[in-house]
């Protein structure tokens, strides 16, 4: 009896450690990293040649579309029911289009994914009505928030979230909230790994912050005295989650914005945490005015597990890279959708 | 003189390992030996370098001198001396220091005719310094990886190292080094107190023997491990809280670069219940 | 010529029966006693008898209490799949109440029985403490084991129950879980402005890490001085021999001062009881007498400057007009 448990224990070890070794991510030299700070303070990134070629496939850039002429036709003269796009050429309309097609229907469907085919005009498909609201965002982000995505002019399109997807990946809804049954424990939802607050033990939903402007952020102590009732640890758990699922969505450590001997410090930050702060503010704009009301537009396969609309965080555009399509700009090509070049 | 009631008969010649006769003698209660002077000339040239690092600093507040590695940008190569080049001078002649007590350690063990233990587990102190300041460093390009040498400065860097994970504490290698510290901890506050206890007992009672010691031990937790085991248990629990302290630093870039709380995924995604 | 280096010991030398133990007036209560082949390797290879008095019987029961409704609740939150809890294991919780609540009773599952298990497990742990005050003192040893058992508990008492009291709501205190309680420590540092900047939390570190060196430098010492019988270092202490006087010597020579057969083992229980006191009274003095430990550093002169590695950087917030 005995023997038999240690030899089945024995290749329970066997297999265990070979998951771990061979399954864990390991990595070996060359490391590739940045420094950041002041030499001897550890503030960097991390990378492999192996993370960096795999960070390029996955953000290689669509085919281009031809230039199109501002003068000419308005598009208003030539299509009807255009609201949004109503200061186009018709020319620059119908790249517009042809791109929408392109970054974000479905390839077997094409025009019929947005339009009903017979009478292109009406906005029967739901899939119009949120592409119309889409169109809006996309041109509020490039103006109003160059302080997030332009800082070096390289701004947004269709693309940097959907690429190629009708849906992006990335998107999250609101969770049901705890439910264990009976008198037990709730613990508030802590205690689960899931991807989204990176296999951590703290809130499965580390986004929430993103979607409620009211909801608090800064939790650090702002005096060396207390000076009355200072953040709760329930608060900075959602804090650190959030943290840790923004690190993950650009794909850096804590030290990209911080110098974690102060967190709280903007003189120890880096400038990027300026960015990041401006990032925060914009998501949640767009979540309240565009994504969150769609829920009247969208079906009930689009919604959350709440009914509720689909939200933007930072993976939706980052999608692991710190700078969106590792920096390059699409939208300096757009004016139509409000890119650089445009008024 | 410095010398103990008993220890004039202990001091003898013999058991040095470099230079016979010729460092063979004490200077007060030190012993010398060859390593005693290789230490001596390491620490002077060493504490030299840490006092002009101190100069080129902007304070002798000595919470706040700090001197650092030099920047990644400069690899492997000897950094100029004010540009961290000062880091790497003092960084060998930590080790020669370290390695010559360790050495001279060796010596005074033959001389008393004791067994190696203590310089081989000071060895793994030094070999979990070493892994900190020439080995990962080496793994990874740079000498700039080091920690500065700085009371607060260093603990910034320990901050910032383990923030580059998102989240140092589920480090494996780093939960079984802390582990191993507090069981140490612990058995050396039961040690301690078993032996005091024992030597100082209630008053007006004799002396305890080591059959109290062990009934003591049995009847509050079942087993007593006896007083040669507690020896070895307690070299193994700090020698081990060391080593893997090693283990986890050394781990921590040149083979594994995500947030350790990702490391785990390999157990959440075993097949058997994905 | 092969040594032998006190690592393991070769020939193990035992009774015929196990030793029941010094005699004492409760000796019927004592349970068990058999013989480990393998522990006889590294120490003795008795294990038992063990006292099975009213406190230690009484705190496995309360400690037992604690342990299932840490544990039920751990497998309810994964609907009682007995898979999922030990996939999860390590993730699981059972954590405080939420902030609202302050120090009043919430509901079971709001916390409820976070609180349940937290009072058996310190009523586990305080029973425990007296059993072994007792059987120390029945034997006629010295109360030190006990008052080192203090430390600890002080420290445990401390992060669970005195400062979520001194800081008005239950939701300060740790979580029973593994990675849960790991999660604390990390957000407790940043919430209060990074604790390495807490002179206690420095001291605290200090003693542990000098614990095991002084349980490294002890242990080997006396390893080292096996062959002249170092281990019995009572008698050592009553009567000095070679080993105690070789021991003595190693240091004397090697750092210039020694300790003795007895003094060291003061050393090592001040710096294993240092270790709790010293961490408790950081964490007491934590969001109670200060509440940001990198500003306090600021304004005691412990902040080491850096030249910038980049432009300064200001507060968006409070550029006029910003959003908050």
């Amino acid at each position: 009896m005995k023997n038999i448990v240690l030899f089945f224990s024995a290749i329970a070890f066997v297999l265990l450690t070979a998951a771990m070794l061979l399954t864990a991510g390991w990595t070996a030299p060359p490391i590739h990293s940045t420094q950041q700070g002041f030499r001897g303070l550890s503030m960097g990134q991390l990378s492999t040649p192996r993370s960096e070629r795999l960070l390029k496939e996955a953000n290689k850039l669509p085919d281009g579309f031809e230039k199109a002429s501002a003068t000419g036709d308005r598009a208003t003269a030539v299509y009807q029911n255009v609201q949004v796009l109503k200061d186009l050429s018709a020319d620059q309309f119908n790249r517009v289009m042809l791109a929408m097609t392109a970054w974000v229907a479905p390839p077997d469907q094409g025009c019929a994914y947005c339009h009903n085919v017979d009478k292109m005009a009406d906005d029967s498909l739901y899939t119009k009505r949120v592409a119309r609201r889409m169109l809006e965002m996309t041109r509020q982000v490039n103006v109003d928030w160059k302080n997030h995505v332009a800082i070096n002019g390289a701004g947004v399109t269709c693309y940097t979230c959907h690429r190629g997807q009708p849906v992006p990946a990335n998107i999250w809804f609101n969770e049901p909230p705890p439910r264990t049954g009976g008198a037990a424990a709730t613990n508030d939802g802590f205690g689960h790994p899931t991807k989204a607050n990176g296999s951590t033990a703290m809130s499965g939903n580390p986004f929430a912050p993103l979607d409620d402007k009211k909801s608090i952020i800064r939790i650090i102590g702002t005096n060396a005295l207390p000076h009355g009732a200072g953040a709760s640890m329930p608060s900075t758990y959602q804090n650190y989650a959030l943290m840790i699922a923004i690190s993950n969505s650009l794909g850096v450590n804590c030290t990209f914005c911080h110098n974690s001997r102060s967190f709280l410090g903007w003189t120890e930050s880096t400038p990027q945490r300026v960015t990041a702060y401006h990032g925060i503010q914009m998501v949640r704009d767009l979540n309240a005015k565009f994504l969150d009301p769609l829920k009247s537009d969208l079906p009930a396969q689009r919604l959350g597990p709440l009914g509720d609309g689909p939200k933007a965080n930072c993976a939706t555009c980052h999608q692991g890279a710190s700078k969106p399509l590792l920096g390059v700009s699409m939208a300096k090509d757009w004016p139509e959708l409000g890119g650089a070049t445009s008024q | 003189m410095a010398m103990l009631s008993f220890e004039k008969k202990y001091r003898i010649r013999g058991g040095t390992l470099i230079g016979g006769d010729l460092f063979d003698f004490w200077v007060g209660p030190f012993f010398v030996g060859f390593f005693g002077v290789t230490t001596a000339i390491c620490v002077a040239v060493g504490v030299a370098m840490i006092a002009w690092g101190a100069v080129l600093g902007h304070t002798w507040n000595p919470w706040q001198i700090s001197i650092a590695p030099p920047d990644l940008k400069y690899g492997l190569a000897f950094a100029p001396l004010r540009e961290g080049g000062l880091w790497q001078v003092i960084t060998g002649c930590a080790i020669g220091a370290f390695v010559s007590w360790a050495l001279r350690e060796v010596e005074i063990c033959r001389k008393l005719g004791m067994a190696y233990h203590v310089p081989a587990a000071f060895g793994m102190a030094i070999f979990a310094y070493v892994t900190l300041v020439v080995i990962r460093p080496v793994l990874m390009g740079a000498w700039g990886y080091g920690f500065p040498y700085g009371i607060l400065s260093h603990l910034d860097w320990v901050s910032n190292t383990g923030y580059q994970y998102l989240h140092f504490h589920y480090n494996p290698a780093h939960m079984l080094a802390i582990s191993f510290f507090f069981a140490n901890a612990l058995a050396l506050g039961m040690h301690g107190s078993l032996i005091l206890s024992a030597s100082n007992p209630r008053s007006g009672l004799n002396v305890k023997t080591t059959e109290s010691e062990d009934t003591f031990f049995r009847d509050a937790i079942g087993y007593s491990i006896g007083t040669l085991g507690i020896h070895r248990l307690g070299v193994f629990l700090s020698v081990s809280a060391v080593f893997f302290s090693a283990v986890c630093i050394v781990i921590s870039g040149p083979f594994y670069t995500h947030g350790w709380p990702e490391w785990w995924n390999w157990w959440l995604n075993l097949p058997v219940w994905r | 010529m092969s040594l032998y280096e006190n690592i393991y010991t070769q020939v193990q030398v035992r009774p015929t029966v196990p030793d029941p133990g010094v005699v004492i007036e409760e000796n019927k209560d004592r349970a068990g006693g058999a013989f480990v082949q393998l522990l006889g390797y590294i120490g003795n290879a008795q294990v038992g008898p063990i006292y099975l008095g009213y406190l230690g019987v009484l705190s496995l029961l309360f400690g037992f209490f604690a342990f299932e409704i840490i544990g039920l609740n751990m497998l309810a939150s994964v609907h009682w799949d007995p898979i999922q809890f030990i996939r999860q294991l390590f993730w699981l919780a059972l954590e405080p109440p939420k902030a609202e609540y302050g120090l009043r009773i919430p509901p079971l599952a709001e916390g409820g029985w976070w609180l349940m298990a937290g009072f058996f497990l310190t009523m586990s742990v305080l029973l425990w403490w007296a059993r072994m005050y007792r059987r120390a003192y029945v034997l006629g040893l010295g109360s030190h084991n006990a008052w080192a058992f203090a430390s600890a508990i002080f420290l445990m008492v401390s992060i669970g129950f005195i400062r979520p009291v001194l800081m008005g709501h239950w939701s300060e205190a740790v979580p029973f879980g593994i990675f849960p309680h790991l999660d604390w420590t990390a957000a407790f540092s940043i919430r209060y402005g990074n604790l390495y900047y807490n002179p206690f939390h420095m001291l605290s570190i200090a003693f542990l890490y000098g614990s095991a060196l002084l349980f490294a430098m002890h242990g080997a010492t006396i390893l080292a001085v096996g062959r002249f019988g170092g281990e019995r270092e009572v008698e050592q202490i009553v009567y000095r021999g070679t080993a105690a006087e070789r021991a003595a010597l190693f240091w004397r020579w090697t750092m210039g001062f020694n300790a003795t057969m007895e003094s060291i083992h003061r050393w090592a229980w001040w710096f294993a009881v240092l270790t709790p006191l010293t961490g408790g009274i950081g964490i007491l003095l934590t969001g109670t007498v200060v509440d940001n430990w990198f500003l306090w550093g600021v304004q005691h002169g412990l902040v080491p400057t850096y030249p910038h590695a980049f432009p300064p950087v200001v507060d968006p917030s409070l550029v006029p007009g910003a959003s908050q």
